[in-house]
């Protein structure tokens, strides 16, 4: 900021300048020009500390999860595969709440389907295991994206049914695996890549919004991008991702998207944490998000965001076993998770947004 | 004084000399009825979502489905029998909806045509259909799909050369164009002598039911076949079959105006690109080549979902231009009438009463299209006609929204390939009737120019 750079002396004529310039203006009663607030702490606080952390975090625990495969692959225990599990759930958790900001690269890269398509193109997944092809990651990198992505590896390491044994996996599964386990560890590392400050830097769209050379008009339209993000993430678990499994009067279990691994409440409970790392600008560390604005424009509404957060997440950890059972057994349950969600959503829509908008 | 101090006084100077000339001086010329470029449908926001975004003006039966729409165009398929979204092939060119039209934007033209792109070469012999429409290729129809399901053969591969031209202004600056020039490679049977090819790409797919809202007889105000009007601009409506209405019907989406409606379009993209069956095109578009793999499944998506999804896309926001207030981009409109740009994309049209849908009926809107063909020259002639455009003929494309294709597709790839690497470029690509537009373009000065794109991209 240049005013950081102003000596003293030189901040004083200005300032003088400019008293008198206003008042200027107002003899010929134009209304006086008000001092537009400056959010560039915040944009900068949620890229860094929020955006690029979570993508950071997710291209390392990609790299654990390849770590972990090619252990299972040389040494083909029951403890390994286990391993291999909880490093695939690892990695979900860092992409699942990044979800609360879809826009930028992992868009218009096309990152999302290649990491993230559903569902898996099983017929297809068959047949390439069954044929001859050598299954490098370039090869994998070629395939249609039903084909790829942590769905694929969640149904090799699972199963259809969940119920997969180390003594299941077929040479040519361990190959196809370790190929497209290293195909996601790429994706990810381009999307950290991509809006990394020492690579394509696409965060500086978001850190100087505004000023020439951003994608972003103003600072305003940065912070709606922002609050749309999270209502879209808000309104896809809540309408999309719960509603669609637990349908209006009969479940659809085949609508459930990570049923495989049974991750799917913390699927959910993590894309809630997107929302809340946004508005509160700290995944893990950092300080300034959206928060700041709502607390000194209406502090009751900020409360009542907070409570929602924290409401919506509870409710979906609440959530008695796992979601494949819950939809048949608990519907009240998977029913209040999917309301607190999208009450939530409400409040981000009706009551946040209109204030970032009238900024 | 530092250099900071003198931009900040000045900048306090310029701001105050805006605010004051409002008083002093003219007024600024009014212009809300512009900002509300697809009437009530109008959205302000401007990020990556802005070509996504429901009409806030729609009644909730019409939100409802277009809601539901709005998830049936993210289904990704995937190859039959699956217990979900099964459908996929056996050939296409890719598996979804918002695969070839990314947050419901435009495709970038890929790097590598072979790649899962919003690219394709639409094929056919010399002759016509039935309907006079283009002429199937035997074992091809009239679309080449690049990829397959798994075990099964793609039709063709694509494959693409690039010649660079170079342009100078008057004024010595030089600007270089692309021309790809196209090329089948392992196609699975031989494909005769006399095959054309004509190359598309995805376009955007917010504001289509104002445009397909619009009286026909508006659109037919502005036709001047013979040019009686001497303006060197003609303008040709195009008449192709309706599959739903089995008539022939004004040609309104498109490239080269060859659908009459969103549905044929839709209906259409889910059959030739996806290679998924509906109620209205029943039948595989591989059907009777030996790379088909009919399952007996057909139609694969039912007369709800495609419904859905049309009301999703005549039912989506247009987003507002931006600063028009800006002196630099006020000049880029004038210029961009004055040198005869809006002569073919038409500012201002009006729609009519759209049954079912009040929220794009009588409304005011700014496409900046005719909805009509014009001959754009050699350059971009891809030699295949479509039912009544000929081979150099193409369907003016609307404006609006076009100046935040890179903040939501990430790219500036424009025209029917996406050829143009920018702005500058897609108005360089323009002959025939625009000839003439393009070089009053390239005649005037710099600051002029990038005063008519400065205004494009406030678009």
């Amino acid at each position: 900021m240049f005013f950081t750079k102003l000596t003293t002396k030189s901040a004083l004529l200005l300032l003088l300048l400019s008293v008198i310039s206003f008042s200027a203006c107002d003899n010929d009663d134009e209304e006086p020009i008000t001092e537009t607030q400056d959010f560039s702490s915040q944009l900068t606080n949620i890229t860094n500390n929020v955006i690029l952390a979570t993508y950071d975090d997710l291209a390392g625990k990609a790299n654990t999860l390849l770590t972990e495969v090619e252990k299972l692959e040389a040494d083909r225990t029951a403890i390994n595969l286990n391993n291999a599990r909880g490093a695939w759930r690892d990695a979900r958790a860092p992409w699942e709440s990044s979800e609360g900001f879809l826009f930028g690269p992992v868009d218009t890269k096309g990152i999302d389907p290649a990491i993230d398509d559903w569902p898996v193109n099983v017929i297809d997944l068959d047949g390439v295991l069954a044929s001859n092809d050598v299954l490098t990651e370039p090869f994998i990198d070629g395939l249609e994206t039903g084909l790829k992505g942590f769905h694929t590896i969640e149904y090799l390491l699972w199963g259809a049914d969940g119920s997969k044994e180390i003594g299941n996996f077929t040479d040519r599964e361990f190959e196809y695996l370790l190929a497209t386990v290293e195909n996601l560890k790429n994706k990810t590392q381009v999307l950290a890549d991509s809006w990394s400050a020492s690579n394509e830097d696409y965060g500086s769209n978001l850190i100087n919004a505004g000023e020439s050379g951003s994608l972003f008009v103003s600072q305003k339209a940065a912070l709606e991008q922002l609050v749309e993000a999270i209502v879209g993430i808000c309104d896809e678990v809540g309408s999309g991702k719960i509603a669609g499994p637990l349908g209006d009067s009969a479940p659809n279990p085949v609508e459930e998207e990570s049923r495989f691994s049974h991750n799917s409440k913390n699927d959910f409970a993590n894309n809630m944490r997107s929302i809340s790392n946004i508005y509160n600008g700290s995944y893990n560390v950092g300080n300034g998000g959206l928060t700041d604005i709502i607390l000194d424009q209406n502090a009751a509404l900020d409360k009542t965001v907070q409570d929602a957060i924290t409401a919506a997440i509870s409710s979906i950890e609440n959530i008695p076993g796992n979601f494949s059972d819950a939809i048949f057994d608990d519907r009240s349950d998977v029913e209040n998770a999917k309301d607190k969600v999208l009450e939530l959503k409400q409040i981000l829509e009706e009551q946040v947004t209109p204030i970032i908008s009238g900024l | 004084m530092n250099k900071y101090f003198v931009t900040a006084t000045l900048s306090i100077f310029t701001l105050v000399f805006v605010a004051c000339k409002k008083d002093n001086t003219e007024p600024l010329p009014d212009f809300s009825e512009e900002y509300q470029a697809g009437g009530a449908t109008t959205i302000y926001t401007a990020n990556a979502f802005a070509f996504a975004t429901p009409a806030p003006n729609l009644n909730a039966e019409n939100l409802a489905t277009h809601l539901d729409g709005d998830a049936e165009f993210e289904i990704s398929f995937v190859s039959p029998p699956a217990n979900i979204s099964y459908g996929l092939g056996s050939v296409f060119n890719n598996k979804s909806c918002i695969s070839c039209h990314p947050s419901d934007g435009r495709a970038a033209r890929p790097d590598d045509l072979n790649d899962f792109s919003g690219f394709f070469l639409r094929t056919s012999i010399p002759g016509t259909d039935p309907h006079g429409g283009p002429n199937p290729v035997p074992g091809y129809g009239t679309q080449i799909q690049n990829q397959a399901i798994f075990g099964m053969s793609p039709e063709a591969e694509f494959e693409v050369t690039y010649i660079e031209t170079e342009v100078t202004y008057p004024d010595g600056d030089k600007a270089s164009l692309r021309k790809p020039v196209y090329n089948l490679k392992n196609p699975y049977i031989p494909m005769p002598s006399d095959a054309m090819f004509s190359p598309r790409i995805g376009p955007p797919v917010f504001g289509l039911g104002l445009l397909e809202a619009i009286p026909e007889e508006n659109i037919l105000a502005n036709v001047d076949e013979n040019d009686t009007d001497n303006d060197g601009i003609s303008g040709k409506a195009n008449y192709v079959w309706d599959e739903e209405f089995q008539m022939m019907r004004l040609g309104r989406f498109g490239w080269k105006a060859n659908a009459p409606s969103v549905m044929v379009q839709s209906a259409g993209a889910y059959n030739g690109d996806m290679g998924v069956t509906s109620p209205l095109f029943p039948e595989e578009t591989c059907a009777g080549q030996s790379n088909c793999d009919d399952q007996g499944d057909d139609p694969e998506i039912s007369q709800e979902v495609l419904d859905n999804v049309v009301m999703y896309l005549l039912t989506l926001a247009v987003p507002a231009p931006r600063m028009l207030e800006d002196e630099e981009i006020m000049k880029g409109k004038e210029l961009f009438t004055e040198i005869g740009c809006a002569s073919c994309h038409i500012p201002k049209m009006e729609t009519g009463n759209y049954p079912g849908v009040p929220a794009i009926s009588n409304q005011t809107i700014y496409p900046y299209t005719d909805m009509l063909l014009h001959d754009m020259g050699f350059g971009l002639a891809d030699n295949r006609p479509d039912y009544l455009a000929n081979g150099q003929e193409w369907k003016t494309r609307p404006l609006w929204g076009i100046g935040m294709t890179e903040l939501v597709n990430g790219h500036t790839h424009f025209l029917h390939d996406g050829r143009a690497r920018n702005f500058e470029e897609a108005i360089l690509w323009h002959g025939g009737e625009a000839e003439q537009a393009k070089e009053n373009f390239k005649r005037l000065e710099k600051e002029e120019r990038e005063a008519v794109i400065a205004f494009l991209k406030a678009l």
